[in-house]
């Protein structure tokens, strides 16, 4: 996206600021779902493809990394949104990507940041049962066997 | 208990009984090791090994093992081929037991026999399906190439072919 | 036929109900028998079982079954016919024409009205 559409969107939303790579954008928790409702909304932007949610554990705080590209346009973008790992709460987007159902149960299966309005927020991929989310920087498991050095 | 182990306990008394028995124990052995149906268990790269195996090149179906039968209640061999998650290790523990006797286990790639290459730092891995059913023969390999799972196949046929009706199959648990 | 070829006739149904009980006998001397309750329990997969297994089925099985069990027995009366055929002459032809010709007006209101499509 050029600067020209960043300006533009900078008069709706101006909290937002540009990532590391050209094409990533740093977005606050609270703006996200009105952000990512205008990215699909607009006409001329019509982000319509969801590629992928993932999160990444920074230990000082939890990013959540979304990734849409517009048919359209044939550009992709990145969204990152960081929640400090006391408070890990983010408001869903399936209501407006319905792919984005399994991504979430994903995130929070891994790194327990729990999205709101989701309509099924359980675990996908370990037991319903399983205590802890494995990919934070902080997991502990006695039952893993440590590699010998 | 069958009515063939009780066979014994009448053929040991007669004079020649004991030949008969040990002629008994062949045939049966025989028609058992030849046609071992194994069920299909690929949980992981190893199935793909597997599936080499029952194919042209590396045929399986001469030695009788070709009919991989989905369903546990018709078949004597699981050939466990992959690796064992937490999630999974009910499910298999579940279809061991729905297996008729007598039932054999072959476990097959590193993953099954000890965890393998997920045995360090990894949260959700069995490490070694023996932890969960008893295995008769373990085939290592990471894959095993399709040679190596057909000697697994044959030594578990040698190990058939060691039974006697003597002793009624016996269900470790 | 003569009466001492009925008896042909009963030694071969002997022989083959002997010979499926032959099978049978031997599988059950043979096989061991240990059941326990997981065993017992029905297969879904390995998973536990989620609801009943009785459904309820869709008509158009049985429809199906129906119209072929109904032209399965003309068929089955067209064989007998036929061998007999040299010795009726026409009075035979007319009257299993007329029997084939009423089956006839059947399956064309069957397929009228739609028992033969699949949905």
């Amino acid at each position: 996206m050029n600067q020209l559409q960043l300006d533009e969107l900078k008069k709706f939303f101006n909290n937002i600021s540009h990532g590391e790579q050209s094409n990533s954008y740093i977005v606050p928790a609270k703006d996200l779902f009105a952000f990512t409702q205008y990215l699909r909304d607009t006409v001329d932007l019509t982000f319509d493809y969801l590629k992928s949610i993932t999160a990444v554990d920074y230990n000082e705080n939890v990013e959540v990394v979304y990734e849409l590209y517009s048919l359209k346009l044939n550009i992709s973008i990145t969204l990152k949104v960081a929640l400090s790992p006391g408070d890990l709460k983010c408001d869903s987007v399936s209501s407006i990507w319905a792919a984005a159902d399994w991504y979430e149960r994903e995130v929070y299966d891994m790194f327990g940041v729990q999205f709101n309005g989701h309509p099924n927020m359980k675990r996908i991929l370990l037991e319903d049962g399983w205590v802890g989310y494995p990919l934070r920087k902080n997991y502990q498991n006695k039952d893993m066997v440590k590699k010998p050095v | 208990m069958a009515l063939i182990n009780k066979v014994p306990i009448v053929l040991e008394k007669v004079p020649g009984g004991d030949f008969l028995l040990t002629q008994i124990d062949a045939v049966l052995n025989w028609a058992k090791l030849s046609s071992i149906w194994p069920m299909s268990f690929g949980l992981a790269c190893c199935a793909i090994e597997m599936m080499a195996t029952g194919a042209a090149r590396y045929d399986i179906d001469r030695f009788g093992a070709g009919v991989f039968r989905a369903s546990p209640r018709q078949c004597d061999l699981m050939i466990v081929a992959g690796t064992v998650c937490t999630k999974m290790a009910p499910c298999i523990e579940r279809l061991y037991e729905q297996m008729p006797d007598p039932k054999y286990v072959i476990a097959m790639g590193n993953c099954a026999i000890s965890g393998g290459i997920f045995q360090y730092d990894t949260y959700s891995v069995v490490k070694g399906v023996d932890q969960i059913v008893p295995v008769d023969v373990h085939v290592a390999g990471c894959p095993p190439r399709p040679e190596n799972l057909l000697h697994g196949i044959i030594q578990l046929q040698n190990k058939i072919r060691k039974g006697t009706i003597k002793d009624e199959p016996i269900t470790i648990r | 036929m003569v009466l001492h070829d009925y008896g042909y006739v009963g030694i071969f149904f002997l022989a083959g109900v002997a010979l499926a009980l032959a099978a049978l006998v031997t599988a059950w001397i043979l096989r061991p028998n240990k059941p326990n309750p997981v065993k017992l329990s029905p297969y879904e997969c390995g998973e536990i079982v989620k609801g009943s297994g009785w459904l309820q089925f869709n008509v158009r099985f049985y429809l199906i079954a129906l119209i072929f069990v109904v032209f399965d027995i003309e068929a089955l009366f067209l064989v007998p016919w036929v061998y007999a055929f040299k010795y009726m002459g026409i009075v035979g032809y007319v009257e299993m024409m007329i029997f084939i010709a009423i089956l006839f007006v059947g399956l064309a209101y069957a397929w009228r009205k739609g028992a033969l499509e699949w949905h």
